[in-house]
């Protein structure tokens, strides 16, 4: 299936007339530098096609004729290809196989018609001593360094060589090799000959950079039914399926691509079957904001709301599928880490779900909408992206557009980073307020007490213990802080987060006791300030259900809860405080 | 009463892909080839073969991925028949030298309802007939008894079976979240893409692969017999 969608969208590309899908034989392929020859083979210039500065030094992409897979052996590209198979220039000290490489790329250039002005030009070019004519130009130590790929132009044309007509002629209707086994193609189902070694997909994170395979059968141990050597025999896929597949894959994994986005190691592509705004902006739901453009995908949610809200969700969309593709490297492979399909107006709604169950209170400077990587770094070690638990951005991903509750992963290390750092800052917050409540909206799917557990703001009639716990922490680490004028180094919150939050009972009647302390420091500064928080006090243990007021034990989920209280009430007492004179705020 | 239906249910399943062999990926549902691995786990003789005929998924379709250390190479037919013939050989593999990591997108939490019919082969003797198989097959699935475990797509993923009968009580999907119900095919069928129906032994020297398309609508997938058109290959 995943296979069949591929070439499906392969299909729809080719279909369109301009879009940058190579056609059947040609590859989109960057070239750096290209040797510019007149009409009798002699060397004009040595053209750079490169832009940028530094290491982000980009060639120009051409669509060249398909490359040959480079093994260890000898195989030459037509008309472009290294350094050393093109001049036969020895680059890291092999003389004997570069004359072999050489020999095969001028060799290969019999393909092509002889009489055409181009060829006798490169070949002219080729026997008349290149490298001496080359070596004047000031790009040459860089070539000799590098091995980079080369090719040929003609000085009065402003296209390389195998972009002139005639070639790209030849080409087109070159006849294909006749030693292909047939086979049943597993993609299309018709019978045609089968591919023996896929081409290589580049542009997965991880993997060697001269690419990895899908489709793949690199050791013995792989191999089934007898089918030793015989690699793509193990899963017969056609040619044009191949092709189509590969090509399409690269595409979507290419530099400039906007249908990517990396998911933790897993690179994540995506497409659907026909042009709709969830493919154009579906990466910037979830990828970081470029640098210079902070509001990219606030811009992209706030859209999709709109596009939600305003009915523009059609019958269309509801018919249109979407396919998510997340492939993670292991070396010379690729495997796929997850596979998702379903209609656009499904995984809408699911985004939209998803962006709406994240909405928590949050200081005026920070973004409303999350990106997925921003939350993933907030529940690692440090905040480095390398810490981020493996799988788990693949799996939230999948959660998010199936619907499904998050991980049990994410909600266990995000309350564990909240008690080594002792702190739950907006993202942590977000976080678990969404982990909780599409849990119960999932356990009890239709109560409609249940839709919403967690509220975006403090909500006074919540009794749920935990969460009555985390706003008491709040409001006695308030009494402390105001008490002593926040001139603290260390309050509660750092010496008992973690007890309060997980052993409440060992920790809070010496809280208790210690804020009766702190609330008559408070009263000899501000008694206004003393009645209010003791007013607070009193409403939120006022609250609480039950005989023991402080549990023994708080499971994780209740710890989500208690972390969900403590921020929300100090989201309460930092907001309404305008001015560091004004009591801060009645308790309802 | 020749058609029988299974229940079978495991906590893993693995229906390989034929194309993503080495770093598996699961097809969404049981084949064909695997539905006749369960039955013939319970009872197989040269005289019968099975014919699977139905599939109901009763579970949502739940996906897991893991990383397993495998190794890279088979150990060599050449080395094993020149231990035989001496008598003592060296046959390990090192697993330091050989292993390979391999990740599976694996399918979570299975329960489906199977459907197969009992034909003879041409392999009968005189005294082979379909009711003398048909019992023994009731008696033996009955009881829980199997010449090996029964398992879904790969040996390690076991599972257990027992025998349902045409009118036992329907599991709910309905209760399913819309996303799931959708994936079942409830509301409107959909296409499963080409899918492996079994392998060609006719070249015992060349297997070569099956294939069908399936179309799975209110959980339900109807498999087509081996002999007719809709399975190419």
């Amino acid at each position: 299936m995943i296979l069949q969608a591929l070439v499906e969208y392969y299909e729809r590309k080719a279909a369109d007339p301009d879009t940058a899908l190579a056609p059947p034989g040609f590859e989109a392929k960057d070239i750096p530098f290209i040797i510019v020859i007149n009409d009798n083979g002699q060397y004009r210039q040595l053209n750079d096609t490169r832009c940028g500065e530094g290491k982000k030094k980009r060639a120009q992409t051409f669509l060249v004729p398909q490359g040959v897979k480079k093994t260890s052996g000898v195989a030459a590209n037509l008309l472009w290809d290294t350094a050393e198979y093109v001049l036969g220039v020895d680059t890291r000290g092999k003389p004997d196989r570069v004359a072999e490489q050489h020999a095969a790329f001028l060799e290969r250039l019999n393909e092509l018609p002889a009489g055409d002005p181009a060829i006798s030009a490169i070949r002219a070019f080729l026997g008349n001593d290149p490298i001496a004519a080359l070596q004047s130009s000031p790009l040459w130590p860089e070539i000799l360094e590098s091995n980079p790929l080369l090719s040929f132009q003609l000085s009065g044309d402003n296209a390389p060589i195998f972009m002139r007509p005639a070639i790209v002629q030849t080409l087109r209707h070159t006849a294909p090799e006749d030693d292909a086994v047939l086979g049943l193609c597993l993609v299309s189902g018709d019978t045609g000959p089968i591919e023996r070694l896929h081409a290589a997909i580049k542009g997965v994170w991880g993997a060697q950079t001269s690419g990895a395979n899908i489709v793949s059968f690199n050791q013995r141990a792989f191999e089934s039914y007898g089918k030793e050597q015989k690699q793509g025999e193990n899963a017969p896929v056609g040619k044009q399926a191949a092709f189509a597949y590969t090509t399409a894959l690269n595409h979507l994994l290419g530099k400039d691509s906007n249908q990517r986005v990396q998911v933790g190691d897993a690179s994540c592509v995506f497409w659907a079957e026909k042009p709709c705004l969830l493919e154009d902006d579906f990466a910037a739901y979830f990828k970081e904001s470029p640098k210079d453009d902070p509001d990219y995908n606030v811009r992209a949610v706030k859209n999709l709301y709109q596009s939600i809200q305003q009915g523009h969700a059609t019958v269309s969309d509801q018919n249109t599928r979407f396919y998510v593709l997340g492939l993670a490297p292991n070396a010379a492979r690729i495997a796929i880490r997850f596979w998702l399909h379903g209609s656009v107006a499904e995984f809408s709604a699911h985004i939209v779900q998803h962006f709406d169950d994240l909405t928590i209170d949050h200081a005026p400077y920070e973004k409303p909408y999350l990106p997925l990587f921003r939350l993933l770094t907030s529940i690692a070690a440090q905040g480095k992206a390398d810490n981020i638990p493996p799988n788990l951005g693949g799996d939230t991903l999948r959660s998010i557009l199936s619907g499904l509750p998050y991980p049990a992963t994410l909600l266990q290390a995000a309350v564990r980073r909240i008690r080594a750092e002792q702190n739950v800052p907006y993202a942590r917050a977000a976080l678990i307020k969404a982990c909780i409540n599409r849990k119960t909206r999932f356990d009890h799917p239709h109560d409609p007490a249940y839709q919403e557990e967690l509220k975006v703001s403090l909500d006074l009639e919540n009794k749920h213990i935990g969460y009555r716990l985390g706003r008491l922490f709040a409001a006695l680490e308030k009494i402390q802080e105001d008490a002593h004028d926040r001139s603290l180094n260390a309050s509660i919150r750092d010496r008992f987060y973690g007890a309060a939050s997980s052993t409440p009972v060992t920790v809070f009647p010496n809280l208790m006791k210690l804020s009766g302390h702190h609330l008559d420091k408070l009263g000899k500064l501000n008694e206004g300030r003393r009645v209010n928080m003791d007013k607070w006090l009193t409403k939120i243990i006022g609250g609480m259900d039950g005989e023991q007021a402080f549990p023994s034990q708080l499971c994780i989920e209740d710890q989500g809860r208690f972390a969900i209280g403590y921020y929300h009430q100090r989201q309460a007492f930092y907001s309404k405080s305008t001015s560091t004179e004004s009591t801060t705020g009645e308790p309802a | 009463m020749t058609t029988f239906h299974l229940e079978v249910a495991a906590d893993f399943a693995c229906f390989t892909r034929p194309e993503m062999k080495v770093e598996r990926v699961s097809y969404d549902i049981i084949t064909p080839s695997a539905v006749r691995a369960v039955f013939e786990s319970i009872l197989w003789k040269p005289a019968i073969r099975w014919q699977p005929e139905r599939i109901e998924v009763l579970a949502p379709i739940r996906w897991s991925s893991i990383r397993r250390n495998e190794i890279a190479n088979k150990i060599s037919v050449a080395s094993v028949q020149s231990a035989m013939n001496k008598g003592s050989g060296l046959l390990g593999a090192y697993i330091e030298d050989e292993r390979q990591q391999r990740a599976g997108l694996l399918l979570r939490d299975v329960r489906y309802r199977l459907t197969a019919r009992l034909e003879m082969t041409n392999r009968a003797g005189p005294d082979d007939n379909l009711q003398k198989f048909s019992e023994m097959f009731r008696r033996r699935a009955d009881k829980g008894q199997c010449i090996n475990q029964p398992y879904l797509g790969c040996r390690e993923f076991a599972c257990a079976f027992r025998l349902a009968t045409e009118d036992a009580h329907p599991i709910d999907r309905t209760a399913l979240p819309d996303y799931d119900q959708r994936q079942l095919g409830f509301g409107g069928g959909r296409p499963l893409g080409w899918m492996l129906y079994d392998m060609n032994y006719q070249h015992p020297d060349s297997p070569c692969p099956r294939f069908f398309n399936p179309w799975i609508e209110n959980g339900v997938v109807t498999i087509p017999d081996a002999n007719s058109t809709e399975v190419r290959g």
